[in-house]
């Protein structure tokens, strides 16, 4: 015992004064068989400590690695993505033959910052007005336009994150959307909602994985009234594995909007039911929705008959509003097929969905912007292709074929190509 | 004074209650290579140990580690070595991964009884699991078409194998994945033309091990590094093993632990 001890002790001074490189591994190799012929050591406990030194290397390394830097840089991580877009515009209702040309980009910074274990802060800017337009909240674009004019950049998000414990995070701000959803029915992509939300994950079992979402989410700050419309969120799902490559991820989704109606809220489409332009354009309903929302994915679908196929998935989503007796409904159908993420030279991935939203199922100033101008009370095909160009690059071309359900003839198009580049 | 007694009461019993709660417990999950050692070794622990609590699960050693690192598991069984991203990770969340190798284990190329082969270099093993040999008459046999078996992806027989024979290309893309060391070995038993790769433990008389690179894979030739497809296993621990998991560890690395290695058919260290 004494002399295998004294073995693990002079290995361990070998590989200190090597300076704990990994090149120092094959000269450890070739001590432990030496002690081996010569007796010292069973071949067994030489592959458990060289094995187990070797381990030890690759940590401190790490470890290393971390500490080599200041601290707040350690902990600080920045990215950003800068994407060139062309659309091509032709609107709903719009008779004339005349499209619309647009050029437009699009920045994003970001930085976040762990502040100590348990507390996270991040900061991003983005391109987009902040003026309570309709794109103010739905969109990050600034087109070229103005005679060479500077762009306006926001405030994209600002929070703090507490993580008191593993699968436990609170977030108060203005932060990225926690709640899931497979598509963009209820959600523009680009909306980061403000307030405070609970999101809890935990193990359920072998391969399966229950999340709940909740918050309380500001929709606008009153002047004169102390009834300030809040969205209250709660959301319960769970990811089952069904074998090696099938998987399947639920949620239902409960959204209350109770201190909404009598409110013309910023962002809106007009498109909620509300009092007209005499009236002040109020809403005339509250908003509180129900939504259950469910996505399948198989990874290598087709591998059975030799198609190299990386990713199939389908999904499907339903809101109600049960407030109200008409117009409260709306689903979204879709599919997915191709590279799960687009990481390199010739992934791609096609994925196409059909919606319908009528007009009193959600508050009209969250939806995708680019299906019909982001109202309600529409019905839209989206198909939508990327290509991967190379590491953090690719092109995508995306496209829109919807109408408002009030006037099914007059369709509106909306093409987009872009070239996206992630730092 | 009396409140003050009921109040001192009632502490005493919620601790005397409270007491059973903290029976050591401890949460040991990842490789399935692993899992037999694991599930019997806690199984005759405890046995000795009436007051600890080992809850044994598999899922695979990519699961196990990444548990390990979220905090829900207190140790990691692994058939293969932590990768340098796992360790990046783990670090970043703070946490220092430990190796604690309770055994070694060869993994064996085997072939349906029936196959005439009897040797294969690692270089004719690559060519046959990437899809560059797809007969065996390309190796010298039958014309007969070669069956692929492998481990699923999240395996770290998987990617022990990968490392040490595919040096990181993939397997051919009609190969047949299994969940476990044992249906592969079913696969190939039951399959003429088949080829597959399992741990040392789960050879059986129902299959043929090849002899690779001139080495019949056994205990003496895995431990003597001259078996090129041998490797580690792990239970990892977040930093130096404590309490009841160092007494777990422990165990397996005694000669008790170590005679439930060799009779779940891996290599003891001793």
């Amino acid at each position: 015992m004494l002399k295998l001890f004294a073995t693990i002790v002079l290995i361990g001074f070998l590989a200190l004064s090597l300076g704990i490189q990994p090149s120092c591994a094959g000269e450890i190799d070739i001590l432990l068989r030496k002690l081996v012929d010569k007796g010292v050591l069973t071949p067994g406990e030489a592959q458990q400590i060289g094995t187990e030194t070797k381990e030890q290397v690759k940590v401190e390394m790490a470890q290393g690695k971390y500490s080599s830097v200041p601290a707040w840089v350690q902990n600080m991580k920045m990215k950003g993505d800068f994407r060139l877009r062309y659309q091509l515009d032709h609107a709903a209702g719009s008779t004339s033959r005349v499209y619309r040309h647009r050029e437009r980009i699009r920045l994003r910074l970001g930085v976040e910052s762990k502040v100590n274990d348990k507390i996270l802060v991040g900061v991003g800017l983005a391109t987009g007005l902040n003026d309570g337009s309709t794109d103010a909240s739905r969109s990050t674009n600034a087109s070229l336009e103005n005679g060479f004019s500077k762009k306006v950049i926001s405030l994209d998000y600002a929070f703090a994150q507490y993580m008191p414990a593993s699968g436990v995070t609170l977030v108060g701000g203005k932060f990225k959307n926690p709640l899931w959803e497979p598509g963009d029915l209820i959600w523009d992509t680009d909306i980061n909602p403000e307030g405070a939300a609970l999101q809890l994950t935990r193990k359920l079992g072998s391969g399966v994985e229950g999340f709940l979402n909740a918050g309380i989410l500001v929709l606008d700050e009153l002047s004169t009234s102390n009834r300030d419309p809040m969205l209250s969120v709660l959301q319960a799902g769970a990811k089952i594995g069904l074998g090696e490559s099938v998987s399947l991820k639920g949620a239902f989704s409960y959204y209350n909007a109770a201190k909404a109606k009598g409110l013309k809220l910023d962002g809106t489409t007009g498109t909620n039911t509300n009092t007209g332009t005499a009236g002040g354009n109020a809403l005339v309903y509250n908003y509180s929705t129900l939504t259950p929302a469910v996505e399948l994915k198989v990874k290598e679908p087709l591998k059975a008959l030799g198609i190299d196929l990386p990713m199939l998935a389908v999904f499907g989503e339903y809101v109600n509003n049960p407030l109200v007796e008409n117009s409260g409904n709306g689903y979204m159908v879709g599919m997915k097929f191709g590279a799960d993420k687009i990481g390199k030279w010739g992934d791609w991935q096609f994925a196409y969905n059909y919606a319908q939203l009528e007009k009193d199922a959600i508050l009209d100033i969250l939806p995708d912007s680019d299906r019909v101008g982001g109202k309600t009370g529409v019905r839209a095909h989206e198909a939508i292709l990327q290509f991967g160009l190379g590491k953090n690059t690719q092109l995508s071309v995306d496209y829109y074929y919807g109408w408002t359900i009030a006037a099914k003839h007059a369709a509106a198009h909306v093409a987009q190509v872009d070239w996206n580049v992630k730092f | 004074m009396k409140v003050f007694n009921k109040v001192w009461i009632a502490g005493l019993l919620t601790l005397a209650l409270a007491v059973p709660c903290f029976a050591a417990k401890i949460v040991v999950e990842g490789s399935t290579t692993v899992l037999p050692i694991a599930q019997k070794a806690a199984e005759v622990f405890m046995n000795a140990n009436p007051d600890a609590d080992i809850s044994v699960r598999g899922g695979g050693s990519g699961v196990g580690i990444a548990s390990l690192i979220d905090g829900s598991c207190d140790v990691a069984d692994a058939s293969r070595a932590i990768k340098e991203a796992e360790v990046d990770k783990a670090v970043s969340n703070g946490r220092t991964p430990k190796a604690n190798v309770i055994a070694m284990d060869g993994i064996c190329v085997i072939v349906n009884p029936s196959n005439k082969i009897d040797a294969l270099s690692r270089g004719q093993v690559k060519d046959i699991f990437t899809g560059k040999i797809s007969s065996w008459s390309q190796l010298g046999g039958p014309d007969e078409k070669i069956v692929v078996i492998s481990r699923d992806s999240s395996s770290g027989t998987f990617e022990a194998f990968g490392e040490l024979v595919l040096k990181g290309d993939k397997v051919r893309a009609d190969a047949l994945l299994q969940a476990s060391n044992q249906a592969v070995s079913s696969s190939v038993a039951r399959t003429p033309g088949a080829v597959g790769y399992v741990g040392l433990g789960y050879v059986s008389n129902d299959v043929k091990v090849l002899v690779i690179d001139g080495v019949k894979p056994s205990k003496e030739t895995v431990l003597t590094f001259a078996y090129p497809v041998g490797r580690p296993l792990f239970m990892y621990t977040d930093g130096a093993p404590k309490g009841l998991a160092k007494e777990f560890i422990d165990f397996i690395l005694s000669a008790e632990g170590q005679n439930i290695v060799e009779e779940e058919g891996f290599v003891g260290l001793k």
